[in-house]
């Protein structure tokens, strides 16, 4: 909580708490002045200013040796490279040491881990190395991992997370053969983890979440370019089994006390991207072949590959162990029946999906009918969820989509029915009168999660 | 583990993987034996690092049905072109997936199958004939020349012609050693 926030409910507090006896009266003002007087955490100004400053003194060094490179004996230039590098670390060193300043320290590593990068580039160019580019960057980021997870330094691991994510997009842009998704990226992103866990970096970790939905449409882009059918319906298919998972695991960590700190971030990220692909599985479009088309596909759906099949069966056997792991773990005792029909929507889709693999022809469009009515079902019971378990997310989270879907479906469907103006008329008051409605409804009941909130905390 | 000995292990590790990069070049470098290709250079600028000519070789394209050796290769396979001397440059003879048995008055190099073309292409700037061609890229497609020099290589005068001596390991690396112009050095690459 923010010092700010802090005071502030501390002084609502603490009439109540000197009312009680459990506080002298007389002694609130003193309290208070003292928590004012204390600095609440990162002076994030100072940090910034910090971190932006090493960014573009790294830059400088870069361009200015660049422009005079020419005249510098080879021997001199890794002496200059090296030392640099050398000497930077040794300043971070002597910064950090008895927690001597520890915020120079921090911006020393990541202008340490700016130079390493600089110095790969800079060797490229004193031997004219030009092999395959993206490894030059992976190997800048390898390096960053490592100082990150040695020093604790969450700048290093986000410079490593940024550049892993620039790695994969050069691989995936320049590099990418056609039905090759570019996996060893998982390899790196794996690597990162236990550097967020050890140091418990949520930056870092919000930071690879999202660089992991950005490989996922990376995939979803080059996938698949040639001949093969209806290959980006399926992998949306074994997205939404394998990003359910994600959200699954978050509820994993809940129950475990080390993990407990990560626990919302992870469910939040993974049910968004659910969420994004059932939302994709809705599509009249995509169910019937025809977005194929954009991408060069054939238009007319085929039965799936055995290698799709293969990876929905695994992410399905993935999804059902861990809701078994989740229900062991929190003693699957009496739970409430809106869970039960959770599951059973849960298992519908599924089953939906499952039999989706082995359609073919023109099946599309009843098929899409289906994800219809389950997803709209789907986001009725979240928003049910959501309120039983006080969790503001999930209801605006649900109401997003519910409008969405919505409104998708009503462009689908009149596009082509309707005289144009009376489309855009009805739309509009639709839009106005649906808005009013799902909004009104969405401030009450996140003001009711919250009113509870106020009332638990009390 | 104190600091001071995580710091020394990150700066260990790093300099490690650059003393590689320079270590790898410097061996090629050091033990491969010479050849000249023929180039036709192109001029891009870098942002960070002044000017440097694209060099485009005459093994940077390989029409498929006039080589000898292997012929189905995939984007970014790992490719071995053998070389023998034809002249004053030297040219492709076969191709392989791996490294082959080198015969006398042959030198092997190493490249990567960068894009498969579904037509031959018989030389630069001719019409495509009917064959697979493949383009090759050997890891020395880049020479850094000082800021506003690279245009003078990218367009020679009436006559000039550019040419590029390589040197080229055992294990089939590739390493420039030095820019040649009608036969002439312009630029040398020293080891330090």
């Amino acid at each position: 909580m923010g010092n700010k926030k802090f005071l502030a409910r501390l002084a609502k507090e603490l009439p109540d708490w000197v009312a009680r006896g459990w506080v002298q009266a007389g002694t609130e003002r003193a309290i208070l002045g003292h928590v004012a007087a204390q600095r609440s955490g990162t002076p994030l100004l100072t940090y910034a200013f910090s971190i932006l400053g090493v960014l573009l003194f790294g830059s400088g060094i870069i361009t200015y040796f660049a422009a005079n490179w020419g005249e510098i004996p080879k021997l001199i230039k890794l002496a200059i490279l090296f030392g640099s590098m050398w000497l930077v670390y040794g300043a971070a060193w002597h910064a950090l040491r008895n927690n001597h300043a520890p915020l120079l320290g921090q911006a020393l590593l990541l202008l340490g881990a700016v130079l390493f990068g600089a110095n790969i580039m800079l060797i490229a160019q004193v031997y004219h190395i030009d092999s395959h580019f993206p490894n030059g960057v992976l190997l800048w980021s390898l390096g960053a991992l490592v100082g990150a997870y040695l020093v604790r330094s969450q700048p290093m691991l986000v410079i490593a997370i940024v550049l892993g994510w620039l790695w994969t997009t050069l691989e995936s842009e320049f590099f990418a053969s056609r039905n090759h998704a570019h996996w060893p990226f998982l390899l790196l992103w794996a690597g990162f983890l236990p550097v967020i866990y050890q140091h418990r970096f949520r930056a870092g970790l919000h930071l690879a979440m999202v660089a992991l939905l950005w490989w996922s449409v990376y995939v979803f882009g080059m996938y698949g370019l040639i001949g093969d059918t209806g290959s980006r319906l399926y992998l949306v298919q074994f997205y939404f089994l394998a990003y359910l998972s994600v959200f699954l695991i978050g509820m994993l960590f809940a129950t475990f006390g080390q993990l407990a700190d990560f626990a919302h971030t992870v469910q939040r990220y993974g049910i968004f991207a659910a969420l994004v692909n059932a939302y994709a599985l809705t599509s009249p479009s995509m169910q019937s072949g025809q977005w194929g088309h954009l991408w060069g596909e054939k238009t007319v759906r085929a039965v799936a590959d055995s290698g799709y099949v293969a990876i929905t069966f695994t992410a399905l056997a993935v999804m059902v162990g861990l809701a078994l792991w989740h229900t062991r773990r929190t003693g699957g005792g009496a739970r409430p029946v809106y869970l039960k029909w959770g599951e059973a929507l849960i298992g519908a889709l599924t089953l939906l999906i499952l039999a989706n693999l082995f359609l073919a022809g023109v099946s599309g469009g009843w098929v899409a009918i289906a994800f219809n009515l389950l997803f709209f079902a789907g986001m009725l019971w979240l928003i049910y969820a959501g309120m039983h378990s006080d969790n503001r997310f999930l209801v605006n989270l649900a109401f997003v989509f519910f409008g969405l879907t919505l409104l998708t479906r009503y462009f689908d469907t009149f596009w082509t029915l309707l005289n144009r103006s009376y489309f855009f008329m009805l739309g509009g008051l639709l839009l106005i009168a649906g808005g009013y409605v799902l909004e009104r409804k969405r401030r009450q009941i996140t003001a009711s999660i919250g009113a509870r909130h106020e009332e638990g905390s009390a | 583990m104190n600091l001071g000995l995580r710091i020394v292990i990150i700066v260990v590790l790093q300099t490690a993987a650059l003393l590689v990069m320079v270590g790898m070049k410097q061996y090629t470098l050091s033990t491969g034996a010479p050849i000249v290709l023929k180039t036709e250079p192109i001029d891009p600028r870098s942002l960070f690092s002044g000017d440097y000519v694209r060099l485009n070789y005459s093994i940077s394209r390989l029409p498929l049905d006039k080589l000898a050796g292997d012929r189905e290769f995939v984007r970014g396979d790992t490719i071995y072109v053998s070389l023998r001397r034809e002249g004053e440059y030297w040219q492709a003879l076969s191709l392989n997936h791996a490294l082959p048995m080198v015969a006398e008055g042959q030198i092997v190099i190493k490249g990567r199958v960068e894009f498969i073309n579904q037509r031959a292409f018989p030389r630069p700037g001719a019409l495509a004939e009917p064959g697979k061609s493949i383009d090759v890229k050997y890891g020395v497609e880049n020479y850094y020349v000082p800021e506003g020099e690279g245009r003078a290589l990218e367009r020679p005068k009436p006559g000039e012609a550019v040419s590029i001596r390589l040197v080229v390991d055992r294990n089939g690396n590739a390493a420039i050693k030095a820019v040649l112009v009608n036969g002439v050095e312009r630029y040398v690459e020293r080891l330090f």
